[in-house]
């Protein structure tokens, strides 16, 4: 019964801090922007600007709302919430630390399901995010948002692929699909004495794949072909309205926040602290989120940096320079596994 | 015919990645860098006598109008922004306006009234700023108009400094 409360509660606070990140997120992506661009950001709500994400959740509850008319209404309004639930979802199995408390002999782990094949889960639950897309592009019965629809998912079946196969190398290093255990895997021995043997320092190449696959995966800038706006307007939310479009952004920054925790799992041992081992719970909680707001940063920063792709070039990059590699990454890691 | 040369791009180059991070460190240096925004109302613009902003009627210490409602600069101005009525008073210079109106929205500040005027009675002031709810509020009277001169000094200044200029 306690582990069950407990349980219940960890998803309440995990589902409350990530939606408050995403908040938290969009007022960073705003100041850095700024900062980026010599200018100073939001500033006037709140200290810093710090409210404004508050601002900006109730002007969107008070706009207004538009359907247009032609295909389904359940869909167009189904898509948003398609694009958002699957982010939030997959955050259920990322490890936030390690071992909480024990009641009851049950050890009270910081993930809310602490899945065998978290790994697989993962990537099948953020894969569901597309299909929001595809579906608001669709029923918004007008061009731009149908090919930014189409544009995204033709971009998330290319690099999911490579991105699964990276996964893959890294799941037959550590012999295990439970990100949890992925995680602890990185911390049991040390490189050359100093360096903590996370797979960022074992696997630099798949690393570099790996992250360049989640900002294609998140559509995020250079890769955010879905919701280009010099080409397609929008994109697929050139039709959306008020609570329906602050959805699919939600949706895009929780799923931003899940990749850029699953690298930390994946490449930057988890919730370790280098060089002590017995870190207690909530020191582990900090250093994940340190690591996790690391690469958040780094979306961001890449964001208002780089110009975007071309498309071709993107398929090219994908198809022709991204699978060959995950693929020889494989090889290398096998070939080195079994000498 | 024009034969657009393709610069050979080097390893380095095509490989993207370097290229990237040479990017990346600009724009991180660029959070640090001086900020070129100005938080307007808290920090106000700076003027100088050079700033023409809205036209003010100087008054002499002795509370009388410098203004003697010849009406050049009601001709001179190119908005029709000034309306100008006379009346007679006891003083030296006889005429004063009665009514004197620049309608603050169609004013485009662009100081030809300062020039024309023969009695330097109207001077651009460094007030900038105009906001108000209604049309008619902004069509400014006599009492939102006269400064007194050491106000306009340094306009004032300027000015004889600039026809000395152009006269010698
Ligand atoms: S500044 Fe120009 S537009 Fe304005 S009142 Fe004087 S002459 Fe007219
Ligand atoms: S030109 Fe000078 S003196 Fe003549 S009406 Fe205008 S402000 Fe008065």
């Amino acid at each position: 019964m306690t582990v069950l409360l407990a349980t219940l509660l960890k998803v309440l606070v995990i589902f409350g801090c990530l939606i408050s990140a995403a908040g938290i997120s969009t007022l960073a992506e705003r100041k850095i922007s700024a900062w980026i661009q010599l200018r100073r950001g939001p500033n006037r709500v709140g200290p810093f600007g710090l409210l404004q994400p508050l601002a900006d959740g109730i002007k969107f509850m008070f706009k207004e709302e538009f359907v247009p008319p032609g295909k389904s209404r359940f869909l167009f309004i189904l898509a948003p919430a398609l694009a958002a639930v699957p982010a939030m979802m997959s955050v259920a199995v990322i490890p936030f630390t390690g071992r909480i408390a024990e009641i009851d002999g049950t050890p009270i782990l910081g993930s809310v399901a602490d899945l065998d094949m978290g790994a697989i889960f993962i990537m099948a639950v953020s894969g569901l995010g597309v299909y929001g897309i595809i579906l608001g592009g669709w029923a918004s019965n007008s061009k731009y948002p149908l090919l930014g629809g189409l544009r995204a998912a033709a971009q998330m079946i290319s690099y999911e692929l490579s991105m699964i196969l990276i996964i893959l190398a890294i799941v037959a290093m550590s012999g295990t699909l439970n990100l949890r255990e992925i995680a602890d895997a990185q911390n049991d021995h040390t490189l050359l004495g100093f360096l903590p043997a996370w797979n960022v320092f074992l696997q630099p190449l798949a690393f570099v794949l790996f992250v360049i696959c989640t900002f294609a995966e998140t559509n995020r800038h250079p890769f955010d072909f879905a919701e280009c706006e010099s080409e397609l307007v929008g994109g697929f939310h050139t039709e959306y309205s008020s609570m329906k479009f602050a959805l699919f952004f939600i949706g895009e920054y929780c799923a931003m926040i899940v990749m850029a925790c699953l690298t930390t799992t994946l490449f930057l041992g988890g919730a370790s602290v280098p060089f002590w081992a017995e870190a207690p719970w909530f020191i582990g909680l900090g250093s994940f989120v340190f690591k996790a707001a690391a690469f958040m940063f780094l979306f961001i920063w890449v964001r208002w940096s780089l110009p975007r792709f071309r498309y071709d070039q993107l398929m090219a990059l994908g198809w022709k320079v991204f699978l060959p590699l995950a693929i020889t990454n494989i090889f290398i890691t096998g070939l080195v596994l079994a000498l | 015919m024009v034969i657009v040369k393709r610069k050979q791009l080097t390893l380095g180059e095509r490989l993207y990645l370097p290229e990237i991070v040479r990017g990346l460190s600009i724009t991180v240096r660029k959070m640090f860098a001086k900020r070129a925004t100005r938080q307007y109302p808290e920090e106000p613009l700076v003027t100088t006598a050079v700033t023409r902003g809205q036209p003010r009627l100087a008054m002499n210490p002795d509370q009388t109008l410098r203004c003697v409602s010849c009406g050049m600069c009601e001709a001179a101005c190119p908005a029709y922004a000034i309306t100008i009525d006379a009346h007679e008073v006891e003083r030296e210079i006889e005429r004063e306006p009665e009514h004197f109106e620049i309608d603050m929205l169609r004013c485009i500040l662009c100081g030809f009234c300062e020039e024309a005027c023969p009695k330097e009675a109207i001077w651009m002031s460094d007030e900038l700023e105009l906001a108000d709810y209604t049309r008619a509020s902004l069509v400014y009277k006599l009492d939102r108009l006269v400064r007194p001169v050491s106000q306009l000094q340094g306009r004032i200044d300027y000015i004889e400094e600039i026809n000395r200029r152009w006269n010698n």
